[in-house]
């Protein structure tokens, strides 16, 4: 499958921080959800992504380019959302469909309005009077009215309230369906990621430790509930972290049925993306 | 690299109202025989210009412009040039603005005067620019502004000082006339060219 983002062997230090080595492919037509908890390194991989931060070692190809030799071919084609608000607070949606259709090429002014008639988002307010989840929603209509081909998008989400996030869900589902677009996601609410994520990689401490397809991670990677006991009868090469809470036992693994068959246990629960960050970062080996 | 230049424009609409109001108070002072001091408003323009940058700083616009196509050299060629829009288009008001009033006044209306003065206050007010653009882009809006405040103090102090041991002779001074007419164009251009070129430099490299 041809990939529209490719990440190098991402390289960046900071004092007191470092991204290592990452590298991951984003295929056509496919949502990626960004994974990892707070300074694990997505905004810092995003930026790199997207010219913002510039020295680094490694190599990031979007759409087969270098994107430090063809930014501008680049940036034509990809709609963006960071993680702070970055619209001047003293300009008006209006003000914003001006300013764009003089920077992108395919500025699209009437899918735009729409989209502020869809988001019930008024035209002629100064931004400053608007509330954090309207702002996001301002900068994904926006990302979104170029027909990009790729979106690249920090914590989208956030400050929405759930019927909004589901309509701004909707809305990247149509623009993967009609637009055949690609989508990399970073977010901390991952029940949004299980419902539209193709592909999610999780980012912990400056490392890559996991990009598989979410149906892979959701269905075969499994909770194990156990005593004490039972957790000593275990190998540690079948399981991948653990953790003693009170009474039990969680066991990560990575492959639930081949651990039913060795162990014969009859139930494993199904992992969410919550539980599978949780276990990876806090648990042990 | 228009739709940067609207941006800055838009930003400032706002202000439009006090440069109208500051332009009638210095008028009905002229008028009333006080000092004229419209010829501030040229280098009032770079000052409003400057508070675009803060405006960017404070939203994060500079992170977002990098996203865009051609963001970062254009939004710098944009700078440079609203700027120069904003103090030709003061400058036109404010020599109009003058004419008529020494026309009500029924004054000899001098123009090599009001051209020397125009060309003093161009000269002050590309020089601030070139200064400041190149230092907020490399260190921000509040560290360049106290930069260059360090050195407008530091060049009037040694000014002063220079001027207790050299005799600067009536013969120089009128010597230095009849050529800054000719020598403030050519010095305005070159000084805006070398800052626009490092401010481009620094901006292109600059990490958010």
């Amino acid at each position: 499958m041809k990939s529209v983002l490719e990440v190098k062997d991402l390289s960046k230090k900071y004092s007191g921080f470092e991204l290592k080595n990452i590298n991951f492919q984003l295929p056509q037509g496919m949502i990626m959800g960004f994974i990892g908890e707070n300074g694990a390194g997505k905004t810092t991989t995003i930026k790199a992504i997207l010219d913002i931060i510039k020295n680094y070692a490694g190599e990031i190809k979007i759409f087969g380019l270098d994107s430090r030799k063809n930014p501008n071919q680049i940036q034509e084609e990809i709609g963006v959302v960071l993680d702070d608000m970055f619209f001047p607070e003293i300009l008006t949606p209006t003000n914003i469909d001006s300013i764009m259709k003089d920077i992108y090429k395919k500025w699209d002014s009437n899918l735009y309005f729409k989209y502020l008639d869809q988001f019930s988002l008024p035209k002629e307010k100064q931004i400053k009077a608007f509330s954090k989840g309207m702002r996001k929603k301002l900068e994904i209509v926006t990302a979104l009215s170029h027909h990009p081909k790729l979106l690249i998008l920090d914590e989208p989400t956030s400050g929405l309230d759930p019927i909004a996030r589901n309509e701004v869900i909707g809305l990247f589902q149509e623009f993967i369906e009609k637009e055949d677009g690609s989508i990399l996601l970073s977010s901390h609410i991952t029940t949004d990621l299980e419902h539209i994520a193709d592909y999610i990689t999780f980012i912990n401490d400056g490392e890559i430790i996991l990009s598989k397809t979410c149906d892979e991670l959701l269905n075969e990677y499994g909770i194990v509930k156990c005593t004490e006991k039972e957790f000593q009868k275990l190998d540690s090469n079948d399981y991948i972290q653990y953790i003693k809470r009170k009474c039990e036992y969680e066991v990560l693994v990575e492959n639930k049925k081949k651990f039913i068959k060795k162990y014969h246990y009859e139930v494993i629960d199904k992992i969410t993306l919550d539980d599978l960050m949780f276990l990876m970062i806090k648990g042990v080996k | 690299m228009l739709g940067f230049i609207k941006k800055d424009i838009l930003m400032l609409k706002s202000n439009l109202k006090f440069f109208v109001i500051l332009l009638v108070i210095y008028g009905m002072m002229a008028m009333e025989g006080e000092m004229d001091l419209s010829f501030l408003l040229p280098f009032m323009s770079v000052m409003l210009m400057i508070s675009t940058f803060s405006y960017d700083q404070y939203n994060h616009w500079d992170s977002y412009l990098c996203t865009l196509p051609g963001g970062r050299k254009n939004s710098v060629r944009a700078k440079y040039l609203s700027t120069l829009l904003m103090i030709l288009a003061t400058t036109a008001v404010v020599t109009t603005s003058s004419l008529i009033i020494s026309y009500v006044k029924e004054q000899t209306i001098s123009y090599p005067d009001i051209f020397s003065s125009l060309l003093g206050v161009l000269f002050a007010t590309f020089l601030i620019q070139s200064l400041m653009y190149p230092s907020i882009y490399k260190f921000g809006v509040e560290k360049a502004r106290i930069g260059i405040f360090i050195i407008a103090f530091g060049t009037a102090i040694i000014g002063g000082i220079v001027s207790k041991f050299v005799d600067f002779s009536i013969e120089s001074v009128s010597f230095l006339e009849n050529y800054i007419a000719v020598l403030s164009p050519i010095l305005i251009a070159i000084m805006l060219y070398v800052s626009y070129k490092v401010s481009e430099r620094i901006y292109i490299h600059k990490e958010f």
